[in-house]
């Protein structure tokens, strides 16, 4: 896939020599790059420009780049970020994407694998974003709920106005494209994710349960977002009619 | 290592276990003196139900007391004679004592043993601790220039570069070799400091003259981040330091110094010194990113980075200002930094022990 000419890439690393060498090779990629060294910085720049993608160090000077990325979210910053980090334990992966990262790469890394990553993160985007450009595809209705692609919104059947994560919501449109399709947990990591950035499977699991809370009626016993035991989940637009219960041994409704 | 720690573990359960035991040898030894007197006591008892049955038999007292030493006859009844009673008394008294003293003797050397080896085991287990959490933090150190200098060798091979394009790229390899080289040293220093391992010399320096020379090897590096550096040194002031050490302490001042004004663009710093009594104080005051004042303790500590920035192509290793505190410990002097606050400016101040002046200062 050929990257469009002059996306905008974010570096925020404070080692002169780091960003320098990132920048350089973004910018061979044929994204346009800003870099900046610390993250008050980054979070000014931000306020005033946007990009297609953040490359986020952590161990930043002045604000570090955990809270520089939940501070993005909280506005309602939806820009994907690469963390890039020397520190690599899982523990702190974790952190980096429920700070809402997007991506967790350790120091030292490959280049190839970056610009591999980087890619992948903008492809995930490009996707949804297409996916969301029409009228018809930018709006899910289904069971009283209405959600907003575009501005990860949503309304619930029972009137409560739902912000989206970025992750909520293409997890909603991948399972909205195959409506009544089963779509295992594996496709929805790669598709969301990029497939090894999360140590579990469950992590898709967690997703949905949030899901089930803000739009199923009951959502202990759901009637849209359905679990198929050992596989994945199936989406119904029109929801469960019958009073089966279902794969997991929930009761019905 | 682990061999030597099985070996304490196992002398440690011995100790235990002997102690266990000994403190069970003497609670039987003490109920058996016990035993032993109350089985002399039934005894003498006997001999004197058989005293009273001679003496109700008819016999005389005299007679009775001849075959019966250990009883006494007052008025027709027999009685343990009271040297008897006593010897008894002062038999059992002697054993539980002797086994009271023995017994808390050998029970304090076992304690005692117990308490070594496993205040042992513990400075141990602290030690490996500390020396896994400064591994930890030493590899994450040197993650930063390995990375830089991993992604520059991986550009040169993924790309054709011009041969200006190389050039830069080689630079920032050679420069992140320098900076990994420079921060095994100061590894090195502070392990080696840490352990107490360094002899320091005490001799009068002339600290004028000191700072001078020592400015003057960081005059150009200053000039390009447009740092002046004044030094405002009474001559004939000085110190009883160690020469090297103090080139250290001064240097690594200074050096921070500049990085903190570097980022600010530019700015002053003055070396100020003054004796005070028995103490020569020397300030290195600068214009530059300054800290919270709170924070002032914790810059001595290891790893501690609170501007990782630096100046462009400076790098901290978080190790330079704990040297300075360790080197100024063992010269008797000490150290301190005060900043009003972020973007305020910082100083920091040493004292070392005056010196009179040498007669013939060369």
């Amino acid at each position: 896939m050929t990257t469009p000419p002059a996306t905008a890439v974010l570096v925020v690393e404070d080692d002169p020599h780091l960003a320098a060498g990132v920048a350089e090779n973004l910018r061979a990629e044929g994204y346009s790059v800003h870099a900046v060294t610390d993250g008050q910085q980054a979070l000014d720049w931000l306020q005033g420009s946007q990009c297609a993608l953040i490359v986020l160090d952590v161990m930043l000077p002045r604000v570090d780049g955990f809270t520089v990325c939940r501070t993005l979210r909280e506005r309602g910053d939806n820009t994907p970020v690469l963390f890039l980090t020397a520190r690599g334990d899982p523990a702190d992966r974790v952190r980096g994407l429920e700070a809402g990262g997007d991506d967790y790469l350790a120091k030292p890394f490959h280049l190839q694998e970056f610009l591999l990553r980087v890619r992948a993160i903008l492809r995930r985007w490009d996707w949804y974003r297409s996916a969301s450009a029409t009228p018809a595809s930018a709006v899910l209705r289904f069971g009283g709920n209405e959600v907003d692609f575009r501005a990860f919104r949503a309304q619930s059947w029972n009137g409560a106005q739902q912000e989206l994560t970025e992750k909520e919501a293409m997890i909603l449109k991948v399972l909205a494209e195959h409506p009544g399709e089963i779509v295992s947990r594996e496709d929805l990591l790669e598709r969301v994710w990029g497939y090894d950035v999360f140590p579990s499977t469950r992590t898709v699991d967690n997703f949905i349960l949030r899901l089930r809370k803000m739009f199923e009626h009951d959502p202990a016993n759901p009637r849209h977002f359905l679990t198929v035991w050992g596989v994945g989940y199936r989406f119904l637009i029109d929801g469960e009619t019958g009073a089966r219960p279902t794969p997991r041994g929930e009761a019905a409704p | 290592m682990k061999a030597a720690r099985v070996f304490q573990l196992a002398v440690l359960a011995l100790a235990v276990v002997s102690a266990v035991q000994a403190g069970y040898w003497l609670f039987d030894l003490r109920s058996n003196a016990i035993e032993k007197v109350q089985s002399a006591r039934t005894l003498y008892q006997q001999q004197i139900e058989a005293a009273q049955a001679l003496l109700d038999g008819g016999a005389s007292a005299d007679r009775v007391q001849h075959l019966l030493p250990g009883v006494v006859v007052v008025g027709g009844r027999a009685s343990l004679a009271p040297d008897v009673d006593r010897m008894l008394l002062a038999e059992e008294h002697k054993r539980i004592n002797q086994y009271a003293w023995e017994g808390a003797f050998f029970l304090l050397a076992l304690a005692l043993c117990i308490a070594v080896i496993s205040r042992a085991l513990r400075a141990e287990a602290k030690v490996l601790q500390e020396q896994d959490s400064f591994l930890a933090l030493v590899s994450h150190q040197f993650k930063t220039p390995l990375a830089s200098l991993q992604l520059s060798l991986e550009t040169m091979a993924l790309r054709p570069l011009s041969p200006d394009q190389s050039g830069t790229l080689i630079d920032r390899m050679l420069s992140d070799l320098a900076r990994m080289e420079a921060m095994v040293t100061q590894i090195l220093e502070s392990v080696r400091l840490e352990r107490g391992r360094v002899d320091l010399r005490k001799e009068p320096i002339e600290i004028a003259g000191a700072v001078t020379r020592i400015v003057a090897h960081l005059e150009e590096r200053a000039k390009r981040e447009r740092v002046s550096i004044s030094i405002e040194i009474p001559r004939g002031i000085y110190v009883l330091a160690d020469p090297l050490a103090m080139d250290v302490v001064v240097r690594n001042l200074l050096e921070n110094a500049i990085a903190a004004v570097a980022p600010v663009g530019g700015g002053t710093i003055v070396v100020a010194g003054r004796r005070i009594d028995a103490e020569v104080e020397l300030s290195v005051r600068d214009s530059g990113v300054g800290f919270k004042p709170a924070d002032g303790a914790r810059l001595f500590e290891k790893f501690t980075r609170l501007h990782p920035g630096g100046g462009s192509g400076y790098y901290g290793t978080g190790l330079g200002l704990f040297i300075v505190r360790r080197l100024m410990q063992l010269a008797g002097g000490r150290v301190s930094a005060h900043s009003e606050g972020v973007g305020r400016g910082a100083q920091f101040t040493l004292a070392w022990p005056a010196a009179q002046p040498e007669p013939t200062p060369s």
